[in-house]
């Protein structure tokens, strides 16, 4: 029945993009879909949407397939990969804006603005492989966040297909807009529940000429936290983290913590920057400028959460994210973005399912009481049923999501199942 | 016959003291427009509330009558977006202005809706802190304003506009339901209904409470005041000052009709002589401000600056800001009304758009001045007219319609700061197609069933049109 089913898919999919467009799924995307589409043009995927509509299929956009093979419990009938539609549609380096179909990869948008020294300074894990669909529906950052803000903050327009196959827009090409609602805000971390994002708009900002960082370890997480916060009331610094022992060898470290503090500009800021650094945490570590900088930087910004057996972000107010990775326990190894209150936790050894889920209620607890919250990157999938990916957020915000999914996706066929409160 | 009757007075009377009631109509009048004075109605009801639970009570009460509600700051806003339309309660958060707590630690401020955008910079800025947002209002405007407009201001260059700087709200649904969005950490778990209630100028509901960013305030500044022969030249050097990899804090332009309004006003000591001018501040560390300022002013000389002067001290900063914040007031002694454009460009396209100005103001034989956020691509053409004369009027009406055209043909927007309100409602479909103004209803639908949250705003009714009788007056922008 299933295979006359798909097959039947297949057939119809065919006839809207044609055979070679539809495919079976590489090992990452088998987890979140269980036959892949291309599509080529926006009215491929408007069409798409309607006979998926119409049958109710499930489907979700595919990047690289990395967030929602980490998430979902079981894959959806059909993903979109967004891989045939990965132009940039419009770059102004003095406009400081680029448009891009949401294909594209964040590594190659910024490739293509590199000679006007501008960049979109969003910095996910692996800009390589996580595209401006990625980037946006599972509302990726990385280090600069402390400096240069999220996704929310520079994007300012954005095309997505919603539901009954309409191609709709919000915001526009210029960096200050207030026009009609913010439908970018919607389709900011809604993990493709709401529509389909095929191109987007993004404020873009000048590479600073240049860059360095301070590399200190220090033996407790505490003492390495209290620096941070000393440096970050002292200095804008461009980011400002700190590795868990176990994520820090690959800079040489010696079983420490790891303190790295970002700091930019003309060599002159830089000079200041780094003196103060010294005077503020005193002779020990190093800071690397130059090459040696961007290095560290990029390990820093590539540290992969994906492929964990159990993983998760967790966002409380910055000056209690200290005591919250402590009371997480001592079995987790972490990234902490410390000026923004947000870090990345693993459990280092695969835990049993029993254990997997009583970690997670535990860390979630751990978040709730900082007035944070807390969701999982990836989980394997042996024991993603017993776990909830989201908080449930409180009855009343729910109640409107409920309302704003059932108006936006009234046929549920966007990516169901798998974001917050089960929608 | 309102639908304000008695009863339902009655039913206020019991969540209010009596002075938070205003239902005479000699008092009413003060509410009878913001700072967009074309259009102007009273509400039938005046209803000021202390505190969440009185607003709540006042929603659900509203809410059991299938009446309709405009939200009010401070009624400073510029594009009618607390005009009374079809909404006879009106509810003023303006008693609602306490500061709840301030969190020097996480660098957020917990305020209710009505407090005034500058008390909360005032509230830190003695530890060195600042609230970003900084409309020219700032002395009046409240937050809850602010929320509803999205409202930017001359530092919106650097630091984003009003959502970039939201963390949580407390929003009383047009129900009377009190829901929390957001939280006081940067990320959450679910729709982003924060962003989503921010720029929705009132019809999601209001707002009573909002968690907002602080910003550390920079080491130092440097204002630089750099003239030009003409306007075509000074916006030449914005585009080669952001080419040069600088983003300056703020970069104003005023044109040859402002600066010789301003002087004549105020004797700030702008070259008269100059056909526009650029004000550019820039902000961090002190260590790399002076090869920033010089590197801005050699820019400034490439593009033709005829000169570039560097303010030497804070009072002679502070004389500049007056200069550019100051410049509406001085037009108001060249005519006797104008009309204030908020179209926004591409940054780009600013010599274009302002050839297309002064192209409009010779065929339309009428004044007009500029005076803008240049780094923003942010128009802000005042018109000038003297509505005594019904045909001056008609032709600053359709010169300003001719603008926004302008602006929407070069990739911009109707409104960067000042929101659509009811004063740009007729020209939403030049931006958005029927399937998106469809989308934008149904978002509004999930926090307003019914439309009663300030009806009439923001979306066209499909078919409607709405006629202007004459454009707005001032615009202290």
């Amino acid at each position: 029945m299933a295979a006359t089913t798909s097959s039947n898919l297949a057939n119809r999919l065919n006839s809207i993009v044609g055979a070679d467009r539809v495919r079976a799924p590489t090992d990452t995307e088998a987890r979140a879909a269980d036959a892949i589409v291309e599509p080529a043009s926006i009215e491929e995927i408007c069409e798409i949407v309607r006979m998926c509509e119409a049958d109710r299929i499930a489907l979700a956009p595919i990047g690289a397939a990395r967030s929602l093979a980490g998430i979902r419990r079981s894959p959806v009938a059909l993903g979109i990969s967004m891989a045939r539609l990965a132009r940039i549609v419009a770059y102004e380096p003095d406009d400081m804006t680029i448009v891009a179909e949401s294909g594209i990869t964040v590594g190659k948008l910024n490739a293509a603005m590199a000679g006007a020294r501008q960049r979109l300074p969003v910095d996910p894990c692996g800009p390589g492989m996580t595209t401006l669909g990625s980037l946006i529906g599972a509302a990726h950052s990385g280090p600069l966040r402390l400096s240069e803000g999220a996704s929310r903050d520079l994007l300012i327009g954005v095309r997505f297909v919603g539901h009954g196959g309409n191609l709709v827009h919000g915001g526009g090409r210029v960096v200050k807009n207030v026009a009609g609602y913010d439908l970018m805000k919607l389709m900011g971390g809604a993990f493709g529940t709401l529509g389909i994002v095929t191109e987007a708009t993004f404020k873009v900002r000048p590479i600073p000429s240049d860059y360095s960082i301070a590399v200190v370890p220090y033996a407790r997480a505490a003492d390495a936290f209290a620096a941070a916060c000393i440096l970050n009331d002292a200095l804008p610094l461009s980011n400002l983290d700190i590795l868990s022992p176990a994520l820090a060898p690959r800079f040489n470290s010696t079983s420490q913590f790891l303190l790295l503090a970002g700091v930019s500009g003309s060599p002159l800021e830089i000079g200041c920057q780094a003196g103060r650094i010294r005077d503020l945490v005193g002779a020990r570590g190093e800071i690397l400028s130059a090459d040696g900088a961007l290095r560290s930087y990029e390990l820093l910004r590539d540290v992969d959460f994906h492929s964990a057996p159990l993983a998760a972000q967790i966002a409380v107010p910055p000056a209690s994210l200290a005591q919250v990775l402590e009371a997480c326990g001592n079995d987790i190894e972490f990234r902490a973005h410390a000026g923004s209150g947000v870090a990345q936790i693993i459990l280092a050894d695969e835990p049993l399912a029993e254990v997997a889920a009583k970690t997670v209620a535990r860390w979630r607890e751990v978040a709730r009481s900082a007035r944070g919250s807390l969701r999982l990157i990836a989980a394997a999938p042996a024991f993603r049923d017993s776990l909830e990916f989201f908080d449930t957020p409180n009855d009343g915000a729910l109640a409107l999501m409920r309302r704003l999914k059932a108006a936006f996706d009234p046929a549920g066929i966007f990516n169901p199942g798998c974001f917050v409160g089960g929608i | 016959m309102s639908a304000i009757d008695r009863k339902l007075l009655d039913e206020f009377r019991e969540i209010l003291d009596a002075d938070g009631i205003v239902s005479r109509a000699t008092e009413l009048k003060v509410y009878e427009c913001d700072g967009w004075t074309v259009e102007k109605r009273a509400p039938d009801v005046l209803l000021l509330p202390r505190s969440t639970a009185q607003l709540s009570a006042i929603l659900a009460a509203l809410h059991r009558r299938g009446v309709a509600f405009v939200p009010r700051g401070a009624g400073t806003g510029l594009s009618g977006g607390c005009l009374s339309l079809n909404a006879p309660a009106m509810i003023c958060t303006s008693r609602m202005n306490r500061i709840l707590e301030i969190d020097f630690d996480n660098r957020r401020v917990e305020a209710e809706s009505g407090v005034v955008n500058l008390h909360v910079t005032n509230a830190v800025k003695s530890k060195g802190y600042f609230y970003a947002p900084d409309p020219s209002s700032q002395v009046a405007c409240t937050i809850g304003g602010n929320i509803a407009e999205n409202s930017g201001g001359p530092h919106t260059l650097k630091y984003g506009v009003t959502t970039n700087h939201v963390l949580a709200l407390e929003v009383v649904l047009p129900d009377g339901e009190v829901v929390e969005l957001g939280g006081p950490a940067e990320e959450r778990c679910g729709y982003d209904l924060v962003g989503v209630v921010v720029g929705a100028e009132g019809t999601a509901g209001i707002v009573t409470r909002a968690t907002l960013k602080l910003m550390r305030e920079p080491e130092n500044h440097r204002t630089l005041l750099a003239a030009f022969p003409d306007a075509d030249t000074a916006t030449r050097a914005v585009s080669m000052i952001i080419a040069s990899g600088i983003v300056p804090a703020a970069l104003e332009m005023m044109d040859q009709l402002i600066i010789r309004a301003v002087e004549d006003a105020f004797n700030v000591g702008l070259p008269l002589d100059a056909g526009a001018v650029l004000i550019i501040e820039l902000e961090g560390l002190e260590a790399g401000l002076t090869a920033y300022a010089d590197e801005v002013a050699k820019t400034a000389n490439l593009a033709g600056a005829s000169s570039v002067r560097l303010a030497r001290d804070e009072a002679e900063r502070a004389l500049l800001w007056k200069a550019r914040k100051r410049a509406f007031g001085a037009v108001g002694r060249l005519a006797p009304n104008y009309a204030t454009q908020d179209g926004v460009v591409p940054r780009t396209c600013l010599p274009r758009i302002l050839r297309v100005i002064a192209d409009v103001s010779r065929r339309y034989d009428l004044r007009i001045g500029n005076v803008f956020h240049a780094g923003d691509g942010n128009l802000h053409p005042i018109i000038l007219y003297d509505e005594r004369e019904p045909d001056q009027v008609r032709r600053a009406i359709d010169a300003g319609r001719e603008i926004l055209k302008a602006c929407i043909e070069m990739g911009g927007s109707l409104t960067g700061e000042h929101g659509i309100g009811v004063e740009k409602i007729g020209e939403m479909p030049l931006m958005f197609s029927p399937d998106d103004l469809r989308v934008m209803t149904e978002l509004r639908h999930v926090f307003d069933p019914m439309e009663r949250s300030n009806p009439g705003k923001v979306i066209p009714q499909p078919g409607a049109c709405v006629e202007v009788a004459a454009p707005r007056r001032q615009a202290p922008i």
